[in-house]
C-alpha cells in the first residue's frame, strides 16, 4: 500500500489539487458559505480521476504486482488525506477568523461544528462519487456530477439548519468556546459519519471494480 | 513446462465471442499471436492478466493461475499494449522511481544496461519518445523486472521498418540469449516472418491454426492465375481468391497443389491470413 500511496502521489496527482488545499484560507472571508472548501477538495478529487483517464492511470496500476482491489484502496484513502488535509490546514485559519471577525451572517461559523458537518460532506461524496466512479472510471464526468450534486444539496441542507433549525443556530453555530461540549459532541459524530460513510464507499467501490472489464 | 497455457477461454460481448480459445507458450519461445483487426487478439491477452473476466477457461502461468499467486505471476510477467501510452508528461525517471519500487527482484544494473541498449535518456517525457522508443521503455521495464514472458499487444504497429526491424532483431536475442518467451500480438504477419518459432492465429474469435510458424506455411501454397485457370480449377480448390492487378491469387492446400494444373509458391503467413481471411467473406 506504501507504494501504491507513493505512485498516486507521484504520478496520479493533478497538482491543482494541491493548489486546491490552500483554498482552505477562504476562511477568512467574512461572511462567507464557508463549506465550499469542501467543495474544491472534491473538484480536485475530480481532476485527479480526469487526468488519470488521459494518463491510462487504472492499466498502468492494474499492471503492477498488486490486487486490483489495492488499486481502488490507494486511490480512497488518497482522497481522504487529502480531505482531511484541507480540514487541518483550515484550523488555523478558523481560530484565526473567530477571533478578528464577528458572527458569519451567511451560513456556518467557522467553529469546531462546522468541522464536524464538514467530514460529513465529505463521507456523502465519497460514498456517491466512488461508487458511482468505479462503476464506470471512463464516465469521471458523471460520476463527479452525482457526487457534487450530493454535496450540494447537503451543503444547502446544512447551511439553512444553521439559519432555521434552533439547536443549530443557537448553539452550534456560535463562535467557539460557548456550547464547546456540543459541538464537539458533533465534530465526533461527524468524524464516526466519515469513516463510516467512506468505509461503505471503499467497500461498494472495490465490489464494483473488481467485476469491471478494463 | 509452459509458461503459458491458455485453455478454453471463452468471452461473449454483444455481437463478438471468443470461443475456446487454447494455445501454449513454450519457455524461450516467441509466439505470434495473429488476426484480423477485431478478432479478439487484445482480448485474449487482456483476459490473461485479468483485465477481462472471461465467461469460461484459463490461463495458467507457469503452470499456476494469476488468481492462485497474483503478485508472483505479475512480477515473472511483463505486460505492454502498444508501447509505453502512460502519463505522458511524466519523465522517465519519475516513473521508473515509482515502478521499481514494486518488484523485489528489480535489477538496476540491468535498467542501466537496458537503457543504454536502447538509448533511451530517462530525462525526457514519456511524451517526447518516439513509438518504437516507447516499445523500448516498455520492455525495458518488464526485463528489469525480470520477466520471463513478454506479452506484447501490438508493439510493432506504428513503427516505421526500421524501427521494427530493430526490435524483431531485440526480440530474437531475448528469446535465444536469455530464454525469455515472448507472446506478441499483430496484423503485420510479415514481422513474424522473421522471429516466431510458433503461430497461433485467431479468427472471429477462434483459434483458427496453432502450429509451428514452418509447418503452417508449409501446410499451404499460393497460385497466381488467369480467369481461365480460375474457372478450371476444380470445385473448392482454390481457398480465398482474389482479383489482384494483373489475373487472380488463390490459396490452397499444399497436397492439392498438384491437382491445379498450373505453378504454385510457398504461402506467406500475410498469404493465409489474408487468403483464409476472404474465403470466410471477410474481405
Amino acid at each position: 500500500m506504501k507504494n501504491l500511496m507513493r505512485k498516486e502521489l507521484l504520478l496520479a496527482m493533478h497538482p491543482a489539487s494541491m493548489l486546491f488545499l490552500l483554498l482552505s484560507a477562504m476562511l477568512l472571508i467574512p461572511n462567507y458559505p464557508y463549506y465550499v472548501i469542501c467543495f474544491y477538495t472534491c473538484l480536485g478529487t475530480f481532476f485527479i480521476c480526469l487526468t488519470g483517464r488521459e494518463n491510462r492511470d487504472i492499466e498502468f496500476t492494474a499492471l503492477l504486482p498488486v490486487r486490483k482491489t489495492d488499486l481502488v484502496r490507494a486511490r480512497v484513502f488518497t482522497v481522504m488525506l487529502m480531505q482531511l488535509a484541507q480540514l487541518v490546514i483550515a484550523v488555523p485559519f478558523a481560530v484565526f477568523s473567530s477571533r478578528v471577525s464577528a458572527e458569519n451572517l451567511v451560513g456556518m461559523d467557522a467553529n469546531t461544528a462546522f468541522f464536524g458537518f464538514a467530514l460529513v460532506l465529505y463521507g456523502v461524496f465519497n460514498l456517491v462519487f466512488f461508487r458511482n466512479y468505479y462503476r464506470a472510471p471512463g464516465k469521471v464526468g458523471k460520476a463527479f456530477g452525482w457526487g457534487c450534486g450530493a454535496l450540494t444539496l447537503c451543503m444547502v441542507v446544512f447551511e439553512a439548519c444553521a439559519h432555521t433549525v434552533p439547536f443549530v443556530r443557537d448553539r452550534l453555530d456560535t463562535p467557539d468556546p460557548a456550547f464547546l461540549g456540543e459541538k464537539l459532541t458533533l465534530l465526533a459524530a461527524g468524524a464516526a459519519l466519515y469513516v463510516l460513510l467512506s468505509a461503505l464507499a471503499l467497500r461498494r467501490a472495490m465490489h464494483s471494480f473488481a467485476a469491471l472489464d478494463l | 513446462m509452459n509458461v503459458l497455457s491458455v485453455r478454453g477461454l471463452c468471452k461473449r460481448y454483444g455481437s463478438f465471442a471468443l470461443r475456446d480459445v487454447s494455445f501454449d507458450v513454450a519457455p524461450g519461445s516467441i509466439t505470434g499471436f495473429i488476426g484480423r483487426n477485431g478478432a479478439g487478439k487484445t482480448t485474449t491477452l487482456k483476459s490473461l492478466l485479468d483485465f477481462v473476466h472471461p465467461d469460461a477457461g484459463e490461463a495458467l502461468f507457469f503452470g499456476r493461475p494469476l488468481s492462485a499467486d497474483e503478485f508472483g505471476v505479475k512480477q515473472a510477467v511483463g505486460f505492454a499494449s502498444g508501447g509505453f501510452g502512460f502519463y505522458p508528461l511524466k519523465r522517465l525517471r519519475t516513473v521508473t522511481d515509482v515502478t521499481r519500487r514494486f518488484y523485489p527482484s528489480w535489477n538496476e544494473t540491468a535498467y542501466r544496461r537496458y537503457l543504454a541498449l536502447f538509448a533511451l535518456d530517462e530525462n525526457k517525457r514519456v511524451k517526447e519518445l518516439s513509438e518504437g522508443m516507447k516499445v523500448k521503455y516498455a520492455l525495458a521495464l518488464a526485463l528489469s523486472h525480470r520477466a520471463r514472458l513478454l506479452v506484447l499487444d501490438e508493439p510493432t504497429s506504428g513503427l516505421d521498418p526500421v524501427s521494427r526491424d530493430e526490435l524483431l532483431e531485440i526480440f530474437l536475442q531475448l528469446a535465444q540469449d536469455e530464454g525469455i518467451s515472448i507472446l506478441f500480438s499483430t496484423h503485420i504477419t510479415s514481422d513474424l516472418e522473421k522471429c516466431a518459432d510458433h503461430i497461433v492465429y485467431l479468427r472471429q474469435g477462434e483459434v483458427a491454426a496453432d502450429a509451428d510458424a514452418d509447418a503452417l506455411r508449409a501446410r499451404y501454397r499460393t497460385a497466381a492465375l488467369t480467369a481461365a485457370q480460375r474457372d478450371a480449377a476444380p470445385e473448392g480448390l482454390l481457398l480465398g481468391c482474389k482479383r489482384e492487378r494483373e489475373g487472380f491469387s488463390a490459396l490452397l492446400r499444399a497436397e492439392d497443389a498438384p491437382r491445379l494444373g498450373a505453378d504454385t509458391a510457398p504461402a506467406s503467413l500475410e498469404d493465409i491470413m489474408v487468403h483464409l481471411e476472404k474465403e470466410d467473406g471477410g474481405l
